[in-house]
C-alpha cells in the first residue's frame, strides 16, 4: 500500500484500472465456473461460483493460496462430516453436540493460526455445517453431497486460475518487495528520528510494527506464483524477520558516548545490513544467506476460550431450531455455523454478523432485481453471463475500495447474492425457494446475534490482560531455548501485534509495559545468543558463568564477567567488547527486575 | 485399437480418469519447480503465468498420450 501511494495510478469513472480489472475478472470467472458446471451437469453449480467470489483475491498468489487451503479445508470438512454422521447417525441431539463441538476445535485452531490457514481452519468447521447438518435427515446423501460440492470447489477453483493466469492479475511478489523495500526506508527514518530525540516515536514504532507484521500471512502467498516462488517467499520471510529486528534495535538508546551505546550503534547497522541482504535475496530471486522463520505468538487460552464460546452459538442456534420443529431449519443452521466462523476471522465477531445482519436485506432486494425483473425467465446462458455483469462487477469494485464498510458490504453482497440466486441449468425462478433462502439467512444472522449478546465474544480487555501476563511472565523467567533470538524477537512482536489489534493502542500505562518487556527480553536473548559463540572456545567457562547467572538473575556476576571480556577485547569493535557491552545491559535489567521485585515486596 | 483410460477406485468410489490426469499434471510441475528455478524459468517470459499454464496443459496432454 505503501508504495502505491507515491505515484497516482490511471483511473476510469474515478476508479483505478486495477480495480476494473479485478473486477472484470471475477465476474469472467464466475462466468466461465458456472459454464463449466452446466457443462459438465454438476449439481452444485452454485458452489462453484461461490468458490470463485470466495477467492476473489487482487493477485495471483493469493488466490492460489486460497484455493489450496480451500481445497484442503474441505477435504477435511467432508471426511469429518462422514465420520460425524456415521458415529451419531441415530440419536439427532448427539449428532449436533457433535457439530458444535467440532465447530468450536475448528474456531479454536482458526485463533491460533493467521491469513488464509486460519480461513481453511473455519471453512473445516462450516463445510460439516453445509454437507451433515443439510443433510441431516437423510444421512445417506452425505457422501453423495460431500462429492458434489467438492468437484464443483475444483471446478471454482480451475476457472479462477484460468482466468488469473490469462488476463494478467498482477502478482504479490512485485508488490511485496515494493512494500518491503518501503518500509526498510521507513524504519531507517525512524532510526534516525530516534537519535534526534524527536517527538512521536512511539506512534511511529507502533505503525511500522503493525505494517510490518501484517505482511506476514501474504508472504506464503508469493510460494505458488512462480516457479522461484519459495526462494522468494524464504527471502522475504527473513526480510520481515531482520526488518523487526532493525525496528527493535532502533529502540536502544544512542544518546551518549559510552560503552553501550556504541554497541548498540553497531548492532543496529548489522541489523540494517541483513534487511538489506535478504531484500536483495526477493529482487533477485536467490536464497537469502540465513533463512528465518516467522514464528507468530500463539494465545492458547484465548483460542480455546474463543472454540467453546462459538460452540456455545451454535448450541443455542440448534435447540432454538429444535424446539421451533420449523422444516428445513437445518439450512438456517448450517448459515449460523457459517457466520459464527467466518465471524471469528475477523476482528470484531459481532461487528461481522451485524454487517451480516444488514447486507442480507440490500443483497435479497438486489437479487430479486436480478432474478424476478432482469432475467424474469431468461434460459439462455449469454443471457444470465450479461445480466450477473452490473452486480458482479458492481460489488467486486465495492471490495476494492479504501472505504472499510463498503468493502465489508461488497465481501458480503457477491456470496449473498450467490446464495439467493442460487444458479442451476434449468433456472427454476421459483419465488418461494428465493423467499425461503433469504428468510434462513436473515434469521441465521438474528439468532447468531441473539446468541452473541447472551454469550459476548471473548473481550479485548480480558486479551490484553493475558497477553501482557504472558509477556511479562517471559521476561521474569528468561530460560534459554535455543531458538534464534531474531525469531524470537518476531514472535514477541507478534504479541504486541496481537495486543495493539485488542485496542491496546489507548492503554499507554500497559503497552509502555509490554514494550518494555520486549527489548528487556529481547537483550536478553541476544546477550545469550552472544555468549553461545564462546561455547567452543578458550572463554568457555566465563561465557557458561555468564550465562548462568542470566537464569540466576545474578547482576553482580554477570558485571564481573562484563569487565573481564572488557579487558579481553583486542579493539573496541572486537566481539568481546560487543559482549561486554551486552552484559552491562542486561545486568542494568536484571538489577531494575530485582529493584522491582524488592520494592513490590516491600510494598 | 482405441486407447483405454485407467480409472482410479479409491474405496469403491469410481473417479474419473480426466480427474487423475489433472492431479498427475500438478504432481508432475510440483517436482520441476526446482528445476524450473535453477533454468530461471520465470526469467525467461514476460508473462510466465501464461507460459507456466502453457506448461502445465502441454504436461496434461503429454500424460494423457503416453499413459
Amino acid at each position: 500500500m505503501v508504495a502505491t501511494t507515491a505515484e497516482q495510478p490511471f483511473t476510469v469513472a474515478k476508479i483505478p484500472v486495477s480495480s476494473w480489472g479485478f473486477a472484470i475478472r471475477v465476474w469472467l470467472a464466475i462466468v466461465l465456473a458456472l459454464f463449466v458446471s452446466f457443462w459438465l451437469q454438476l449439481e452444485a453449480p452454485t458452489t462453484a461460483a461461490l468458490t470463485v467470489v470466495v477467492l476473489a483475491e487482487p493477485t495471483r498468489g493469493q488466490a492460489l493460496d486460497k484455493a489450496g487451503f480451500r481445497l484442503l479445508a474441505t477435504v477435511v470438512g467432508v471426511t469429518a462430516s462422514i465420520t460425524l454422521t456415521g458415529l451419531f447417525t441415530q440419536t439427532r441431539e448427539l449428532i449436533l453436540a457433535a457439530f458444535a463441538t467440532w465447530l468450536g476445535i475448528c474456531i479454536f485452531a482458526a485463533t491460533v493460526l493467521d491469513g488464509y490457514r486460519a480461513y481453511g481452519a473455519v471453512l473445516s468447521g462450516y463445510t460439516v455445517g453445509f454437507i451433515a447438518t443439510q443433510q441431516i435427515d437423510n444421512p445417506h446423501h452425505v457422501f453423495e453431497s460431500g462429492m458434489a460440492r467438492g468437484a464443483a470447489i475444483v471446478v471454482g477453483i480451475l476457472s479462477i486460475a484460468a482466468v488469473n493466469a490469462l488476463i494478467f492479475a498482477p502478482d504479490r511478489q512485485s508488490q511485496l518487495a515494493a512494500q518491503l523495500a518501503a518500509l526498510h526506508r521507513r524504519v531507517r527514518e525512524y532510526a534516525g528520528a530516534v537519535l534526534r530525540s524527536e517527538p512521536g516515536n512511539a506512534a511511529t514504532f507502533l505503525t511500522l510494527l503493525r505494517e510490518i507484521m501484517a505482511l506476514r500471512p501474504e508472504i506464503t502467498s508469493v510460494v505458488l506464483e512462480s516457479s522461484s516462488g519459495s526462494v522468494r517467499s524464504a527471502a522475504a520471510r527473513s526480510a520481515v524477520v531482520a526488518l523487526v529486528a532493525e525496528l527493535q534495535a532502533a529502540r536502544t538508546k544512542r544518546d551518549s558516548e559510552s560503552e553501550t551505546s556504541a554497541w548498540a550503534a553497531r548492532e543496529l547497522l548489522r541489523r540494517n545490513d541483513d534487511v538489506r541482504q535478504n531484500l536483495l535475496a526477493l529482487r533477485m530471486g536467490r536464497w537469502p544467506l540465513r533463512t528465518w522463520k516467522a514464528p507468530l505468538y500463539r494465545s492458547y487460552a484465548t483460542a480455546a476460550e474463543s472454540g467453546v464460546r462459538a460452540a456455545a452459538w451454535f448450541a443455542i442456534a440448534s435447540i432454538f431450531f429444535v424446539s421451533a420443529g420449523w422444516p428445513a431449519a437445518n439450512v438456517s443452521l448450517s448459515f449460523v455455523a457459517l457466520f459464527a466462523a467466518l465471524g471469528t476471522t475477523s476482528l470484531n465477531p459481532r461487528a461481522f454478523t451485524i454487517l451480516g445482519l444488514v447486507g442480507a436485506p440490500i443483497t435479497i432486494v438486489l437479487t430479486g432485481i436480478l432474478e424476478f425483473i432482469i432475467l424474469d425467465g431468461a434460459d439462455a446462458f449469454p443471457l444470465l453471463a450479461i445480466a450477473l455483469a452490473p452486480f458482479t462487477i458492481g460489488a467486486a469494485l465495492l471490495m476494492t475500495s479504501r472505504n472499510l464498510l463498503w468493502s465489508s458490504l461488497g465481501r458480503v453482497f457477491l456470496p449473498y447474492m450467490m446464495l439467493i440466486l442460487a444458479p442451476s441449468n434449468p433456472q427454476t425462478y421459483n419465488p418461494q425457494a428465493f423467499l425461503f433462502t433469504s428468510l434462513y439467512i436473515i434469521v441465521a444472522a438474528a439468532l447468531l446475534f441473539a446468541a452473541q449478546t447472551l454469550i459476548p465474544p471473548v473481550s479485548d480487555e480480558k486479551r490484553r490482560t493475558r497477553l501482557l501476563a504472558k509477556a511479562r511472565n517471559e521476561q521474569q523467567q528468561f530460560r534459554p531455548n535455543g531458538e534464534a533470538p531474531e525469531e524470537a524477537t518476531f514472535r514477541d512482536a507478534s504479541r504486541i501485534e496481537q495486543f495493539l489489534a485488542a485496542g491496546g493502542a489507548q492503554d499507554n500505562r500497559v503497552l509502555a509495559e509490554m514494550l518494555s518487556c520486549f527489548d528487556q527480553s529481547t537483550t536478553l536473548r541476544l546477550c545469550d545468543a552472544k555468549l553461545m559463540k564462546f561455547a567452543a572456545g578458550p572463554l568457555a567457562s566465563l561465557a557458561g558463568d555468564a550465562r548462568a547467572a542470566i537464569v540466576t538473575r545474578d547482576a553482580s556476576t554477570l558485571r564481573a564477567v562484563a569487565s573481564r571480556f572488557r579487558k579481553l577485547a583486542p579493539q573496541k569493535d572486537s566481539i568481546e567488547a560487543d559482549v561486554a557491552a551486552c552484559l552491562v545491559l542486561t545486568s542494568d535489567i536484571i538489577g531494575a527486575g530485582v529493584g522491582d521485585d524488592s520494592s513490590r515486596k516491600a510494598a | 485399437m482405441s486407447h483405454t483410460f485407467p480409472e482410479l477406485v479409491i474405496g469403491g468410489v469410481l473417479l474419473a480418469p480426466f480427474a487423475t490426469y489433472l492431479a498427475m499434471a500438478l504432481v508432475v510441475i510440483i517436482v520441476l519447480r526446482p528445476l524450473l528455478h535453477v533454468v530461471g524459468f520465470a526469467k525467461i517470459f514476460s508473462h510466465a503465468p501464461v507460459a507456466q499454464l502453457s506448461l502445465y496443459v502441454t504436461v496434461l496432454g503429454l500424460l494423457m498420450l503416453l499413459f
